[in-house]
């Protein structure tokens, strides 16, 4: 027998059903005339032949339907048959299938959107040609390692260092090191770039790449040629190759942009690429806007020492990408050793090594497929708590829907025990009951695919600031139907599971009986369990939104120690390619001048850190009169002189930073009360000096929050930023009133300083305070969202179990009150049944609670995971509510008249 | 009764034997299979065509359309390699079955 004979066969047979039918008929039609023809040459007359010919074929359906069996058909036309038949049942209650359908759409949509999502953080590769060959370098060592100054990131855990950055000419002396990694090659991103087109500046995110980047990447530009090798050459840096998205905002997608020249960081670059769009550069969830050669980097991002990283072995800030070849044989640990040796080779030649900071790092190899990851860390947590939210919510649609679906069922009783006495298999039964839940889970599927493609970028956007942009893409792909298809088939088999089971518990014979109710014990059964299981889920919810509800607005309670009402917002990052750190500090004294004289504008300062931003520098912290303490270490902000007045930040004890602070006076500094408190305990830190530039502490100022309002205040000092060299720097302008027009005059008086420096991520402090808190919000909001979706859920649920037992009990009740029981005692005896389930649950939900909570302990401020008042609000409110379900069936119950229930059956 | 109904599985053999002679129609196996036997073997209408369906969809058979002998479209069902090859094994497996049932049902008391 072979297969692909048969497979062929069965294809044919299906695909082409019309034909085979014909075929079918022609053929038997010619054995019945060549039959009838010989027996009427026997003698028989003609009509007598006929008959006797139709009799021994037997009828044309039955032997098609035989021939059809012997092509392996059977399962498919019995398929067919039960997709018309659940077809024709749903047609006919179309308000049933409208609301399953519709609750199935949303169960399912909601994971639609968290699986694409969950997808883009934790599963999407760089879209470059055969991504799983690349691999990315990083370096491990002891926590005292040898890197002097490290950009980029960095961990310490567990008393190890781990960085993916490395030094110029660590690059160099790798890039051609080993056979088993084609030509390695290198990148740097850059989160700030001033771009300047046509005379407008824009401040927008950059890349730094080798020269043989593209060709390592296996990538094409859509325009233009790539990122050359004899680009990445020290004085020929000067092209760069545009996104996609740049192209379009500033070009229109016009050919002619290739030569074009604009401005990067005030210099001349000119265009020579335009990237694919399915390019985003190599980093996930980052979208460079322009690409320039490494070697660009000293003209136009001076950094360090000598502004030439380039040159600098102790700098340590590139990430190195490799594409390995493609060989089973050599493992990532075999390349791990290949590097090692020449790795060390190269950093002990470079690296100035000092005594206490020697440890001597080694190399990594990790994937490389998505690039640099920084998205994965940030959003692996939360991802999973929205995963098992919108588990839970299609489990409560499936539930109820389960319910909806054995009432039905139970309705439909007689119709299953016909089938069964005329023959039907249980199987086929079951089948039959499977099939239309298949139907209506893909049903819902479809409106799955629709809502998470319409609801896609929602949650990207929630969690963004809108001054910022958006950090992810969620490509919403073939993965993504497949996944919702996967989900649609496993909810419609969740779907039949309970009325598969009643169908097994059925008695033909009792089935068939008018009016029987033997079963209705099963149906009862499952349905109370679904209902508890509706309510412990809804608890959970509940319970969840109260925490996530509760922790925000502890969050916004939270003092944070200065008013931030009235306070604009911006950056200026002056580029060092026009100002060197010694020419910022007039600049940002006249810009301040320039904010100062603008009307409306009471008071403006800057500081190297905004606050509740998410920034934060931590330093060393020595007191001069004490031994060395490695460990101590303290937050530091380089601020304006009127810092502490603008943010209205109390000053405690001795003064304020005044203008008579300059570059040229003794060094000073203000500490916060936690520093105080924790380095000087009862001592007057007034006049005390520490660290190796003897800065001398002259106040001492009320605790602020500094990175976001989770954390509690950090020790922190305050240095003058005239005595100081910080470029980049935040602008904190109180004025008199909110509005688009001050907003203008602040650029216009930026403007009349330079105009070719770009307010960067205007916001105000409170919008800024606010977006710290997107991540709480958008639980807050789901998880109360869903709660109450649940909570409705679970009513319908109580109410129509409830109402069914009053009515299947009607009887019952009747007895009972033609023998004397009150109505109170009746009204007692429904709601005490329903009070049964709602505490089953509510019991369930608790312990459920209290072992999820644990999971998201981190994600909580200013209470425990298992907060009582949380818990037990969750747990009345869901009482309360599913007691009001059961009451309406139980007062029915209560006012039935005995002689007409009696009469019912 | 005169003749013989046919044992259900031994059908499959009679088609293909038939078949493997020249190309025939449904109807032609039939009379085919009765001719040869003699007119001892009588097999049942309604089961022809579900055996014929079925020996194709397995690949043992291959049909076409053609003329039959008074210019009627008629469905023509020959061997194909394979089924020649499956009748083959399964002529010698009947045969070896055979000679083995004749000699246990032909044994003696005494040869035990």
């Amino acid at each position: 027998m072979s297969l692909p004979s048969r497979l062929h066969s069965f294809a044919s047979s299906l695909f082409h059903r019309a034909e085979l039918d014909r075929n079918m008929e022609a053929e038997f039609r010619f054995h019945f005339d060549k039959y009838a023809e010989q027996l009427i040459q026997s003698g028989i007359a003609p009509d007598e032949a006929r008959r006797r010919a139709r009799l021994e074929l037997g009828s044309l359906a039955t032997q098609k339907e035989n021939c059809r069996r012997s092509l392996g058909l059977r399962l498919w036309d019995e398929l067919i048959a039960d997709i018309r038949f659940g077809v024709r049942m749903l047609r006919k209650s179309p308000a049933f299938a409208i609301i399953a359908v519709l609750s199935l759409a949303l169960g399912i949509g909601v994971n639609t959107t968290i699986f694409t999502l969950a997808k883009s953080v934790l599963l999407d590769r760089l879209q470059v040609p055969d991504p799983d060959q690349l691999r990315l370098l990083s370096w491990t060592s002891g926590k005292n390692f040898a890197m002097e100054s490290l950009w980029g990131n960095f961990s310490d855990e567990g008393g190890a260092a781990h960085s993916s950055s490395f030094s110029y000419p660590v690059y160099k002396a790798l890039r051609n090191q080993t056979n088993m990694f084609q030509p390695l090659f290198a990148f740097k991103d850059i989160s700030q770039m001033t771009a300047t087109v046509d005379g407008r500046a824009e401040a927008i995110y950059g890349e730094l790449v080798s020269g043989n980047f593209y060709d390592g990447m296996r990538i094409h530009p859509a325009l233009g040629r790539g990122i050359s090798p004899a680009d990445d050459v020290e004085g020929k840096a000067n092209v760069a190759v545009l996104s996609d998205a740049f192209w379009a905002r500033h070009f229109a997608r016009s050919p002619d942009v290739i030569g074009k020249t604009i401005n990067i960081n005030l210099l001349p670059v000119t265009i020579v690429g335009v990237n694919h769009p399915s390019f985003t550069g190599a980093e996930m969830s980052r979208f460079p806007e322009v690409f320039l050669p490494l070697s660009a980097q000293p003209t136009f991002l001076p950094r360090g020492k000598t502004g030439n990283l380039l040159t600098d072995p102790n700098s340590w800030w590139l990430q190195i990408i490799g594409r390995r070849i493609d060989s089973p044989n050599v493992s990532d640990s075999a390349l791990e050793s290949a590097l090692d040796t020449p790795f060390l080779q190269v950093v002990k030649s470079t690296v100035t090594i000092k005594e206490g900071h020697d440890d001597l790092p080694h190399i990594r190899v990790q994937p490389g497929r998505r690039g640099l990851d920084y998205a994965k860390e940030e959003f692996i947590r939360p991802i999973y708590v929205l995963i098992a939210l919108v588990v839970f919510v299609l489990l409560i649609a499936c539930a109820n829907l389960a319910n909806l679906l054995l009432a039905r069922s139970t309705a439909r009783q007689r119709e299953m025990s016909v089938r069964v006495a005329m023959g039907a298999s249980r199987m086929r039964v079951v089948r039959q009951v499977v099939t239309e839940s298949l139907l209506l889970s893909l049903a819902g599927g479809v409106g799955g695919v629709i809502l998470g493609y319409l609801l896609r970028n929602l949650l990207p956007r929630l969690s963004s600031n809108p001054w910022e942009g958006i950090g992810l893409h969620p490509r919403f792909d073939l993965y993504v139907i497949l996944f919702t298809l996967g989900v649609s088939v496993v909810t419609g088999l969740l779907l039949s599971i309970p009325q598969a089971f009643q169908g097994r518990r059925e008695d033909v014979s009792s089935g068939l009986k008018e009016g029987t109710r033997s079963t209705a014990s099963g149906h009862n059964f499952a349905s109370k369990a679904l209902v508890i299981f509706q309510i412990s889920v809804s608890l959970v919810l509940l319970f969840g939104a109260g925490l996530f509800l509760k922790t925000l607005s502890n969050l916004r309670a939270a003092p944070i120690g200065f008013q931030p009402d009235r306070i604009v917002l911006f950056e200026i990052d002056p580029p060092r390619s026009r100002y060197t750190p010694e020419a910022s500090l007039p600049l940002h004294q006249k810009i301040l001048d320039a904010l100062v004289a603008v009307p409306g504008v009471q008071s403006a300062t800057l500081s190297s850190d905004p606050l509740v931003a998410q920034d934060s520098s931590i330093n060393r912290f020595q007191r001069n009169d004490r031994p060395k303490d490695s460990k101590a270490e303290a937050w530091e902000n380089n601020v304006g002189s009127n810092f502490f007045q603008t943010l209205q930040i109390p000053i405690l004890a001795g003064r304020s930073f005044s203008s008579s602070d300059i570059l040229t006076s003794p060094k000073v500094a203000i500490i916060n009360q936690k520093l105080a408190h924790k380095y000087f305990a009862d001592e007057n830190p007034i006049g005390k000096t520490f660290n190796k530039e003897k800065y001398e502490i002259v106040g001492v100022c009320g605790d602020t929050k500094y990175e976001d309002l989770k954390s509690e205040a950090p020790p922190t000092f305050f240095l003058p930023y005239t005595q100081s060299f910080e470029a980049n720097v935040t602008y904190e302008v109180r004025t008199f009133a909110t509005g688009a027009e001050i907003l203008k005059s602040l650029q216009q008086a930026v403007a009349t300083v330079d105009k070719d420096l770009p307010l960067i991520h205007i916001r105000t402090q409170n919008e800024q305070i606010d977006a710290t808190l997107s991540g709480q919000r958008i639980f807050a909001l789901l998880t109360s969202a869903f709660g109450v979706l649940a909570l409705i859920l679970a009513c319908i649920g109580i109410y129509g179990i409830m109402a069914y037992t009053v009515t299947r009990r009607t009887n019952e009740i009747g007895i009972r009150m033609a023998l004397g029981a009150p109505r109170s005692k009746v009204l007692r005896m429904i709601l005490g049944e329903a009070s049964i389930l709602t505490i089953i649950g509510v019991v369930i939900g608790v312990v459920t609670s209290l072992f999820l909570a644990r999971l998201v302990t981190t994600m909580l401020y200013g209470l425990k995971p298992s907060d009582p008042a949380a818990l037990s609000s969750a747990a009345f409110v869901l009482v309360a509510i599913a007691l009001v379900a059961g009451w309406l069936p139980a007062r029915r119950a209560s006012q039935v008249d005995p002689m007409d229930a009696l009469r019912h059956e | 009764m005169g003749q013989m109904d046919v044992l259900q599985g031994t059908l499959d053999m009679l088609i293909l034997k038939a078949v493997s002679l020249g190309p025939l129609h449904g109807y032609g196996v039939l009379l085919r299979i009765q001719q040869i036997s003699g007119d001892q073997l009588e097999i049942q209408q309604g089961s022809l065509y579900p055996a014929l369906y079925r020996l194709e969809h397995q690949g043992w058979l291959a049909s076409d359309w053609g003329e039959s002998d008074n210019n009627r479209r008629a469905k023509f069902y020959r061997l194909t390699a394979q089924g020649r090859r499956r009748f083959n094994a399964e002529l010698e497996k009947w045969n070896r079955m055979s000679d083995l049932m004749a000699s246990i049902l032909s044994t003696r008391p005494e040869e035990v």
